[in-house]
């Protein structure tokens, strides 16, 4: 039996706050006590944009899906809709998509069986046509995919040359982006990419274009998540997140052409990640919400309600799945979709519990709709809006939050800004120092990994094997490639890809009209690849390992 | 040109070898999937564990077979990110060049793709393997002692 006057474990949250072994009124410092009780739909919207939360809008259940031919990933979509899923996301094969490569470049034939492993193989407009074949994206929210940064004007302008195509006008498609700077230049670093600056332009015109064309679409949408994932603590992400924001904010103003108040708006839509870090997660998107009115109100002096309330998509963490005893993960799954809803956000994806053996298979897929759906249907949790609000345990890990990313901006701005730190590699030396300190606790055993460092006896009486790639998404990208070349109108893709070109090398004119021209005249991405890559080089990779 | 690993980095800690010159490991993706942490993690662990890790980035066979000639090491850990047949394929080319090189491998690996790079005689770590383990495989497969610099 211990005993009590033992010396007690240091407890700490995930992100390193020291935790009490419980709160009072006195926790809460008086900058956030003067405004904690402000009512949900009230600023600074801490407890969330809209009074009645999801009385009048439940959480769009929202699961990232593809893999294959572009046939494989329509199919699996509808699967996911047929299932409940309320908005759906088009994932893009790393290898062509990422890179700009067509499936015939050498870097691509060499690894040829990894094509459409984990996102349909889309070339040219063509195969985005299949992808979305019968899907109602008129009256969809469709995350167009475009992950990566270079890759995001191909995928959007294929999206709605799509919609247009069907007589859909554009003004009436509401969906998503992503053109997300933490995957593109800090989680997953491709071999190939344009440099930060490029890549910061080609965003900046896609929220110009969109807010001139497409009211209803998020341009882009900053993925915390993926700084997250790849070590940033809580108050890094959020902290990161608003300074990845203001990159875009501050390009917008010095350009001249919008209005802020609407550019904030474009901007609001924003990505964190869950973990099993409950109460410290849920606070994240507190604190995110109520940062946000603070950044948008003093920086950019916005006053319009409507672009101050941060929108928040959440993906339960990938890396907290574990490969070991794999149903557990429905137990994990389940409880960081829970701290998303407690947390208020607007959108919820739920990693597979395969999520560490391969991409979700149906059957992992429709649990995390399922598991979404219990927490919707049988919870009664939706019933009342920010329900941690007041516990003065949240408001505490609200307000410190707050205050060490703001402390987290200040270092970033200081460093020359979010650009700049992925450049010269200092946010990834952040990550890399989480990692490493994350694997040593674990090696330890100071942080327990139930099934992976302890408990690991395991009887389970079924193998999870993960989904089985699928074995002709190659060659049928190949064939299809060919029959775009053969069959297009030559001189009109020829025309388009000058164009381009010239208004890649004269940064006044925006990118997305001509792209627009690009995909409808059947151009593909390796030849969209060339282009940009012609006029702006390659991104010089900081140092990761 | 961007790469997850653009440098050649070296040991800090004690060597791991019985002849005093430190073991070389060249660590290479083979996916054309740019996620780095896990390679960054078990990069840290072997290079504690005394070895000198060279970074391959994303590879492909030719490039890793190279590689290990060119860099002269005792030993290549893939990270499979892609497809099992890749890290197959690539298995068969580096034994073609140099039969008496070991090969591991690390990554997202699904259950039936590990058992048949376990039948080609790869030790296989997927997701949760310890690190220790890792470098305690590398030990084993470059002949070196363990080290006392562990723990």
């Amino acid at each position: 039996m211990p005993s009590h006057d033992q010396r007690p474990p240091a407890y700490r949250s995930a992100s390193g706050i020291e935790l009490k072994a419980s709160y009072g009124p006195e926790d809460v410092p008086a900058e956030h006590a003067r405004v904690m009780g402000a009512a949900p739909g009230q600023p600074p919207y801490h407890r969330g944009g809209f009074p009645q939360g999801y009385r009048t809008k439940p959480w769009r259940i929202f699961q990232l899906s593809g893999f294959g031919k572009p046939e494989d990933e329509n199919e699996r979509i509808k699967f996911l809709l047929r299932n409940g899923e309320t908005g759906f996301l088009m994932e893009h094969d790393r290898n062509t998509a990422d890179h700009l490569y067509n499936v015939d470049h050498p870097d691509v034939v060499a690894r040829k069986e990894d094509v459409g492993l984990t996102g349909a193989v889309m070339q040219s407009v063509r195969e985005t046509e299949l992808c979305l074949a019968d899907l109602p994206i008129e009256s969809t929210f469709g995350h167009a995919g475009g992950a990566v940064v270079q890759h995001a004007p191909f995928a959007l302008a294929a999206y709605w040359t799509v919609a247009k195509r069907r007589g859909i006008p554009l003004a009436q498609l509401f969906g998503t982006g992503q053109s997300d700077f933490f995957l593109t230049y800090l989680g997953c670093v491709t071999k190939q990419q344009v440099p930060t600056a490029p890549g910061l332009r080609l965003n900046a015109d896609i929220i110009e274009f969109c807010s001139e064309h497409l009211p209803k679409w998020v341009p882009v949408s900053i993925a915390g998540y993926n700084g997250g994932d790849t070590g940033l603590n809580a108050w890094q992400e959020l902290g990161a997140v608003m300074a990845n924001a203001i990159e875009y904010l501050d390009e917008v103003e010095r350009r001249g052409r919008m209005d802020m108040t609407v550019a904030a708006q474009r901007v609001g839509g924003v990505n964190f990640r869950t973990t099993m870090e409950i109460f410290e997660d849920a606070a994240k998107l507190r604190a995110a919400r109520k940062m946000w009115h603070k950044l948008l109100t003093e920086r950019y002096g916005v006053t319009d309600e409507r672009a101050l309330r941060m929108r928040i998509h959440i993906v339960t963490s990938g890396a907290y799945m574990q490969y070991q005893q794999p149903f557990n993960n429905i137990v994990r799954g389940t409880l960081m979709a829970l701290t998303a809803v407690l947390g208020g956000t607007q959108s919820l994806g739920v990693s597979g519990y395969d999520e560490a053996i391969s991409i979700p298979s149906e059957h992992a897929h429709q649990m995390s709709v399922r598991i979404q759906q219990i927490l919707e249907h049988e919870t009664n949790i939706p019933a009342v809006t920010d329900p941690l609000g007041g516990s003065y345990y949240v408001e505490s890990l609200t307000a410190e939050l707050e205050r060490r990313a703001w402390e987290f901006v200040d270092q970033l701005l200081a460093q020359g800004g979010f650009l700049a730190t992925l450049d010269s590699g200092w946010l990834h030396a952040r990550a890399r120092e989480n990692q490493e300190s994350q694997a040593i606790a674990e090696a330890r055993g100071e942080r327990k990994i139930v099934g992976v460092n302890c408990f690991k006896e395991d009887i389970a009486p079924w193998e999870v094997d993960g989904f089985p790639p699928v074995t002709d998404a190659y060659p049928v990208a190949l064939e299809r490639l060919n029959a775009v070349r053969r069959e297009r109108h030559e001189q009109a893709a020829t025309a388009a890809m000058r164009e381009l070109a010239a208004t890649c090398r004269d940064p006044d004119r925006n990118i997305m009209p001509v792209m627009m021209q690009v995909v409808d005249a059947e151009v593909t991405i390796g030849e969209i690849g060339d282009i940009f890559r012609q006029a702006w080089g390659d991104w010089q990779t900081p140092k990761l390992v | 040109m961007s790469s997850v690993a653009n440098e050649t980095t070296h040991a800090t800690g004690s060597p791991a070898a019985t002849d005093g010159a430190p073991r070389r490991i060249l660590l290479a993706k083979t996916a054309l999937d740019g996620h780095w942490r896990g390679i960054s993690v078990v990069a840290r662990a072997l290079r504690d564990g005394g070895f000198q890790v060279i970074l391959g980035g994303m590879s492909t066979g030719t490039e890793i077979v190279r590689a290990a000639i060119d860099e002269d090491v005792d030993l290549v850990g893939l990270n499979v990110g892609g497809h099992v047949e890749v890290a197959e394929r690539i298995i068969g080319e580096l034994r073609a060049a140099r039969a008496d090189l070991p090969v591991f491998a690390g990554g997202i690996i699904a259950p039936w793709a590990a058992k048949r790079l376990r039948a080609l005689g790869v030790e296989v770590f997927p997701p949760g393997s310890q690190l220790d383990e890792i470098v305690d495989c590398a030990r084993r497969l470059t002949g070196t002692e363990p080290s006392d610099v562990s723990g």
